[in-house]
């Protein structure tokens, strides 16, 4: 697949997202600070490496309000679930793994939910192609650290053509069934994004979110003693080709690179990673030479090749707030509760009737 | 297939009544009768009635309904609309209303529960077909439902999109329930797939095919208490209005008795529930009061009673 163009990133004062969201464990970098003195727009200019095809939109928008989601020691979450949405086996090793893994760490259990059957996916026949990818969804949770993947096996490359109100179900039941309480997958407004199975996945994702904690959604499932269960917080990827995302969050992955190598690993016999490195290392040995950076096995390479080269482009949006690697997201946090700030008002301000 | 051996002698069913006329008793029976059956043989079995609009279950097999629930059965209704277009009233009136009505009706005849799946009414193409039938299938996973009794999805000149469009989606869950990787993630709440084992699918018009005849005749009162219930649509107080509609005019009809209730039994008995000896292809039944499905039997497929068949004429000793 031919690599998109892209633009060097840009800087603009995004409006305020969420600040009732921070989560408490973040804080900002210093040299983020910095920069906003400087400069009424928050300019970042980082250089895409140009090995990954498939790597994070470069033309994004950073919110003056950013928070850098540090790691949390202990397990802080433990007991809170999330999901990782993905239409495709690869999707979640290079854009999200990081923050997967950091997630697990951190005490939450986390589960793939993957959208599409692969069909057109992967060396072989279709139904070769398909099989060997389902067994990898494993592989790729286990790198993560996460419980398992559960399939829904729309055709890829077709999902447009499926009605969203049966996506929006499906997930509002998976949701309320495992109590999700955090989100992860496609910005649906990545612009000019050619793939229909990544706007479908994402736009059939956000009303499901909030259709997840309703009343009188699919009022069966509450009578299988399936309740509702809001989705409390969302992180959105951004794959922008062009166009621009709005970013509000970078998470620091620095102690879980390792971990993103090895599921990026996990993807084999499709996407940018897999086993493309000692496939790489077998083809110059044929011709007669090496490339250092792939050592002396196959497992070497293969991680080599994906740390050294396809994980750069994370580890330069990294370097540019102090971190060694870093993921970029859209995080929207717990809906605004104008309830208990009319409670506090009235605690406040009320005066006695006489 | 067990399928085919029932469709062949619903066509003989269909065909005799065809082309013999109403009533006519020259035409032979061939469809199978139901009759009722001792004790409660189906104790622990579960049956799902699925139907559109409020008063269809009870109009065209409340009798049944209540016969297999006198039999032992555990009966679930679903109801896929939420009738907003019949009774006269603003649209949220007509589902509040059929909403209490349905519930009270269902009561009547029996059920346990009620699922109430909400399509708007008659904007049955604004749905995903794929979506109704992946909720009928949470539902009859969810039940454990052995046997469903629905529209026959191939019933003629039905105007009502609702009743094919449920009819279709219903023959499609059934036979996709107890298949493992339709709808698999409901395993993640726990239910799990369940194949439904018989269904018996009744149509509105006369003349459709048909190859099963329920005797309801010791049920038939259940049936017109279900009746009764239907007040916004189905004719449940039709008997009461016609009673003061005569009486404003000076008369008196002696079926229609001295009160309402009793009016509107009466009207439901008389004129909404024909004796089977006028209800076109089941006079020649010999059954007071009767109701016609093509009903399936997907116990064991037809390869399966083939082969039990052969076994028995053909297997020899070793």
């Amino acid at each position: 697949m031919e690599r998109r163009k892209f633009f060097g990133s840009t800087l603009a004062g995004g409006a305020l997202l969420g600040s009732k969201s921070a989560r408490a464990q973040t804080k900002q970098s210093d040299s983020f600070a910095k920069t906003k003195k400087s400069n009424p727009f928050f300019k970042v200019d980082y250089e895409m490496s140009g090995y990954n095809p498939f790597s994070i939109s470069s033309d994004v928008i950073f919110d003056k309000d950013l928070v850098i989601e540090h790691a949390v020691k202990g397990q802080p979450h433990k007991g809170k679930v999330f999901v990782a949405i993905q239409p495709h086996a690869d999707d979640i090793p290079l854009y999200c793994s990081g923050l997967c893994s950091k997630l697990v760490n951190e005490g939450y259990t986390g589960h793939i939910i993957r959208m599409t059957n692969e069909d057109m996916s992967g060396r072989g026949t279709v139904g070769e192609g398909m099989a060997y990818i389902e067994l990898h969804d494993a592989n790729i949770a286990k790198a993560c650290g996460m419980e398992k993947s559960i399939d829904l096996n729309f055709s890829k490359h077709r999902l447009e053509t499926v009605h969203i109100q049966e996506l929006k179900m499906r997930l509002v039941f998976l949701f309320r069934a495992l109590k999700v309480d955090t989100v992860i997958t496609f910005d649906p407004y990545n612009s000019y994004e050619e793939n229909p199975d990544h706007w479908m996945t994402a736009y059939a994702t956000m009303p499901a979110c909030w259709h997840a904690g309703g009343g009188k959604e699919y009022p069966e499932f509450r009578k299988a003693g399936i309740d509702g269960h809001s989705v409390r917080e969302k992180y959105y990827y951004p794959r922008s080709p062009q166009g621009h995302n709005i970013i509000n969050r970078i998470v620091d992955i620095s102690d879980v690179i390792d971990q993103k190598v090895k599921a990026n690993i996990a993807s084999v016999n499709f996407g940018p990673a897999g086993i493309n490195g000692s496939v790489l290392r077998q083809r110059l040995a044929q011709e007669g030479k090496r490339l250092p950076i792939l050592g002396n096995t196959d497992d070497e390479a293969n991680f080599n090749y994906i740390k050294d080269l396809l994980m750069e482009d994370w580890h330069a949006l990294g370097k540019e707030f102090g971190l060694e690697y870093a993921e970029a997201y859209h995080y929207i946090g717990p809906d605004y509760d104008g309830y208990s700030s009319i409670s506090e008002y009235v605690e406040k301000n009320a005066v006695p009737l006489k | 297939m067990g399928k085919i051996n029932n469709i062949s002698k619903a066509v003989l069913g269909s065909v005799a009544a065809g082309m013999t006329g109403a009533g006519n008793a020259a035409a032979a029976p061939v469809a199978e009768v139901e009759s009722p059956a001792n004790g409660r043989p189906h104790r622990g079995k579960v049956f799902v009635a699925v139907h559109a609009h409020l008063d269809d279950i009870p109009r065209y097999c409340g009798g049944t309904i209540a016969k297999l629930l006198k039999e032992g059965y555990t009966g679930y209704l679903v109801r896929t609309t939420n009738d907003e277009k019949i009774g006269g009233l603003t649209n949220a009136n007509n589902v509040l209303v059929h909403e209490q009505e349905h519930l009270n009706m269902a009561k009547a005849l029996g059920f346990k529960d009620v699922f109430e799946l909400y399509t708007r009414e008659h904007r049955v193409h604004d749905i995903s077909p794929i979506e109704i039938r992946g909720r009928l299938i949470f539902i009859f996973r969810y039940l454990k439902a052995d046997t469903v009794i629905s529209y026959n999805p191939r019933m003629n000149c039905e105007e009502d999109s609702d009743r094919l469009f449920a009819g279709k989606a219903v023959e499609e869950a059934c036979h996709m329930s107890g298949m493992d990787n339709d709808f698999p993630e409901y395993k993640e709440g726990g239910v799990y797939p369940y194949s439904v084992s018989e269904r018996y699918c009744f149509s509105t018009n006369p003349g459709d095919m048909f190859n099963r005849v329920v005797d309801i005749g010791s049920t038939i009162e259940g049936k017109i208490n279900a009746i009764a219930e239907c007040k916004i649509r189905g004719g449940g107080v039709k008997g009461a209005e016609l009673r003061k509609e005569l009486a404003a005019q000076g008369k008196k009809l002696a079926i229609l008795g001295n009160n309402d209730a009793a009016a509107n039994r009466e009207y439901i008995r008389n004129f909404i529930m024909k004796p089977s000896s006028t209800f076109e292809g089941i006079d020649n039944y010999g059954l007071e009061y009767a109701e016609r499905f093509m009903y399936f039997d997907d116990r064991k497929t037809g390869e399966e009673l083939a082969v039990e068949d052969y076994i028995k004429t053909n297997a020899e000793k070793l």
